[in-house]
């Protein structure tokens, strides 16, 4: 069961790019999209310090991505 | 017939090559600083170039002497080492954000990180790395200097003279409009264009006056009277926008009957403008200047309110001023232009900067970088596998330096360019280098390399683009005698950049948010803490001294609020109305036009207040000034604290009240002292006084409507950048 969480290194055309890049790189993008609907809807009026907001979901979505996706 | 763009791209390409060349025949390491060198001077003129390239030799040759100090001080403590290092980056940012030489000081800066962090940790090669940095820039200088001397030579005389001739007829101009405009015969709005136009003027015209003085030696000789003339057009400028600040409060008038001279004035100083440009188009003088002052009709005046007569002095004393001016200009002109004739006698003097005043926002741009080198150092040192190793630190620093001079562009706009530059440096590194043996094909690429990225980015606004590609084009292909090719070497350098970049978006945060419309509201509340400032020392008795500190507080609060309105409009302009429906670009545009003639204004009347008055004047009228002027402060207070604004209307019923009893009052006062007491000059700077205080409550009575009609709540709310 645990073998299943091995962390794997990506291979793109014989270049090997660490699981946690990749996984961070998703995590990135994940939260920039969801600060963008967080300013759509005026949602971001909310949050006292929105750059660290971002940098928190960033890390959220990392980790996430790191347990159920991608192992990292 | 080649045109301007590919001449300028193929001396670039082949300064490049050549520099290049002799580096690599010579068995001098790290030939890129050179490739550096040719890649940062060329500019489209010699002059230009020339000069660039002088500050870069000075520059570098400054952070060599403060590197070698620092290495040999500190060498043996890694972390006073970083701390003066950082703290000699932050000064040269700092000095690179003022009016002269910037280059210089940005290359001081981030050459000394290069030599430190390339020399520091093999201190025993320090001075060769020191002197190799130097001859390498050195021979880039002079290759492209040489050629731009020799092949195509492009002198900056003709378009400096160019840019004179335009100035003096955007000014002419900008005055025929005001003329206008004061006598209701032209629209305000109209009038905006031409004072772009005039600004972008002066700004070229500034541009073009030191590599004219470099490639030039009709200019050399004549330096210091084009300096005078600089200093003459830059005060027209200011002058002429003083006047027009006056002319709200002139509409009710008949100037022409007020004014009876009006005309004669008016023609006057049309002759001169004219006479200006004929003298700037190298044709004989015609008309000599003939000394005027606006004469006042004693009848008409008699009959008008004290504010319009004071309102009347404010503008007269604009007209005298550019009149002065005018004569001074037509004199300095004549001296450039060879053409003997007497001098008209006016001496018109420009105040001259005096003492150290600090600018908060230069404070700023040198804190960041400051903190951005910390980030960098920490990381290359505490994060284990962070690519690039110091080479993170070497990018950081002279990109920094430059942002910290635009801090209204993001960071992100900055990565698509330099990302570009390394994925095509990539490609010429992986793909085509591997393929040469010898100098004759790697110069034939350096070339066509360097052509390319020249020609694709000629355009001024593709400067960014240019220095990216350039700059990441000498970097990724690392030329060397012994070249070794490796893959990782790009990929560090790739993903250095993100790192480099996240680094500068996380500190744009620290202190302050860099969204526009935030810096927009912090700006605002600094102009009117500076205006309640200026307003305040109106209470100090103009006869008794100022302590230092006193001083040095005025001059401070006083460069702040007429720097301000010119920065608002600069990040103004950066507000996207799509995020804000509330407010619109042009509401944002009115703010600003608004803010920039209170700040005339009150600089109009700490002017005035400098002036002696009459003592019974003062005895009478103190109070009632006195009133006036703590609820100037007042509202500027609350405006600082950006608290709910006064209705507009509540304001100007407050004014009027305020103008009809100080009405009433001064028309005692004079009754009191009788006629023929007071002498004319103490009318004069009373009305003066008088006007500066209707003026600036005017100016705050159309902010206040202006703020009305803005939803400045939306601006306060958080949200993502």
């Amino acid at each position: 069961m645990m073998m299943d969480y091995v962390p794997i290194e990506f291979s793109i055309g014989g270049v090997y790019l660490p699981p946690l890049l990749v996984a961070s790189l998703f995590g990135v993008v994940l939260a920039w999209l969801t600060v963008m609907l967080l300013n759509r809807y005026r949602l971001s009026r909310w949050f006292a310090y929105p750059p660290v907001v971002f940098i928190a979901l960033a890390i959220i979505y990392t980790g996430l991505i790191g347990t159920f996706f991608i192992p990292v | 017939m080649l045109s301007r763009k590919t001449k300028e791209s193929i001396k670039t390409a082949l300064a490049m090559a050549i520099a290049y060349g002799i580096a690599l025949s010579m068995g001098w390491d790290k030939p890129m600083w050179a490739g550096f060198a040719v890649a940062f001077v060329s500019l489209s003129t010699s002059g230009q170039s020339l000069n660039k390239a002088a500050l870069r030799m000075v520059g570098t040759l400054l952070a060599i002497v403060v590197s070698l100090t620092l290495i040999a001080w500190f060498v043996q403590d890694r972390w006073l080492f970083v701390v003066f290092i950082v703290a000699w980056v932050g000064l040269c940012t700092y000095l690179m954000s003022g009016t002269r030489y910037q280059y210089l000081w940005h290359v001081a800066g981030f050459a000394t990180v290069i030599i430190c962090f390339d020399a520091g940790a093999d201190p025993v090669h320090a001075f060769n790395t020191a002197m190799l940095r130097a001859q390498e820039t050195g021979l880039g200088i002079l290759v492209y200097g040489l050629i731009s001397v020799l092949l195509w030579p492009s002198n900056s005389r003709a378009d400096f003279e160019d840019s004179v001739v335009k100035l003096a007829s955007v000014q002419h101009k900008l005055y025929r409009a005001y003329h206008d405009l004061m006598l209701n015969k032209a629209d305000a709005a109209d009038v905006q264009a031409l004072r772009a136009e005039a600004v972008q003027a002066q700004t070229g015209f500034n541009q073009l006056l030191p590599a004219a003085q470099t490639d030039s030696y009709e200019v050399w000789e004549l330096r210091r009277q084009w300096r005078h003339y600089q200093r003459l057009v830059s005060e027209v400028g200011e002058v002429l926008e003083h006047w027009r600040e006056s002319f709200d409060e002139l509409q009710a008038l008949d100037l022409h009957a007020l004014l009876p001279n009006l005309e004669a004035f008016d023609a006057e100083m049309e002759r001169r403008f004219v006479e200006i440009e004929r003298l700037l188009d190298n044709q004989v003088p015609q008309d000599a200047p003939v000394p005027i002052e606006l004469a006042l009709d004693k009848t008409g005046l008699d009959q008008l309110s004290h504010f319009h007569k004071a309102a009347l002095t404010v503008t007269r004393s604009s007209a005298h001023r550019l009149e002065v001016l005018t004569r001074s200009l037509l004199d300095c002109v004549s001296d450039i232009k060879g053409f003997s004739r007497p001098h008209t006698g006016a001496e018109y003097h420009v105040d001259k900067k005096s003492g150290f005043v600090p600018d908060p926002e230069r404070m700023l741009g040198a804190f960041r970088v400051m903190l951005i080198l910390w980030v960098a150092w920490l990381m290359t040192i505490y994060v284990e596998g962070v690519p690039g190793g110091t080479l993170l630190i070497m990018m950081a620093t002279p990109i920094g330096m430059a942002m910290s001079t635009m801090p209204q562009v993001s960071a992100l706009k900055l990565f698509v360019p330099a990302l570009s530059g390394v994925l095509f440096a990539g490609l010429v590194y992986i793909f085509v280098m591997p393929q040469l043996s010898s100098f004759l094909g790697l110069g034939v690429t350096i070339f066509l390399a360097t052509f390319a990225i020249c020609y694709l980015n000629a355009a001024p606004r593709q400067a960014l683009g240019r220095a990216f590609g350039l700059g990441m084009f000498v970097v990724v292909i690392g030329v060397s005698n012994q070249q070794s090719y490796s893959f990782i070497s790009v990929a560090n350098t790739a993903l250095v950049l993100p790192i480099v970049f996240s680094i500068f978006m996380l500190t744009a945060y620290i202190p302050w948010s860099p969204l526009p419309e935030r810096v927009f509201l912090r700006l605002l509340a600094r102009f009117f803490k500076s205006a309640e400032h200026l307003i305040s020392t109106l209470g100090h008795d103009p006869q008794q001294p100022l302590t230092t500190l006193q001083r040095w507080r005025k001059r401070f609060h006083a460069r702040e609020v007429a720097t301000l309105p010119g920065k608002l409009g600069m990040w103004g302009k950066m507000i996207d109305p799509r995020v804000f429906p509330g407010t619109d670009a042009k509401q944002v545009q009115a703010l600003v036009i608004n803010l920039q003639a209170l700040s005339f204004r009150i600089s109009g009347l700490i002017d005035a207040r400098q002036r002696p008055q009459a003592e019974a004047l003062v005895q009478e009228l103190t109070q009632d000034m006195r009133t006036w002027r703590l609820a100037i402060q007042a509202l500027f207070r609350d405006w600082t604290a950006q608290a709910s604004i006064e209705s507009e209307l509540a304001l100007e019923a407050r004014l009027t009240k305020k103008l009809s009893q100080l009405e009433t009052r001064v028309s005692e006062t004079f009754e009191q002292i009788g006629e023929g007491r007071l002498k004319p000059e103490d009318y004069r700077n009373f009305y003066r006084l008088l006007g500066g205080f209707r003026g600036v409550s005017e100016a705050m009575v159309g902010y206040a409507r202006l703020m009305r009609a803005m939803n400045l709540g939306e601006w306060r709310e958080s949200r993502f950048g």
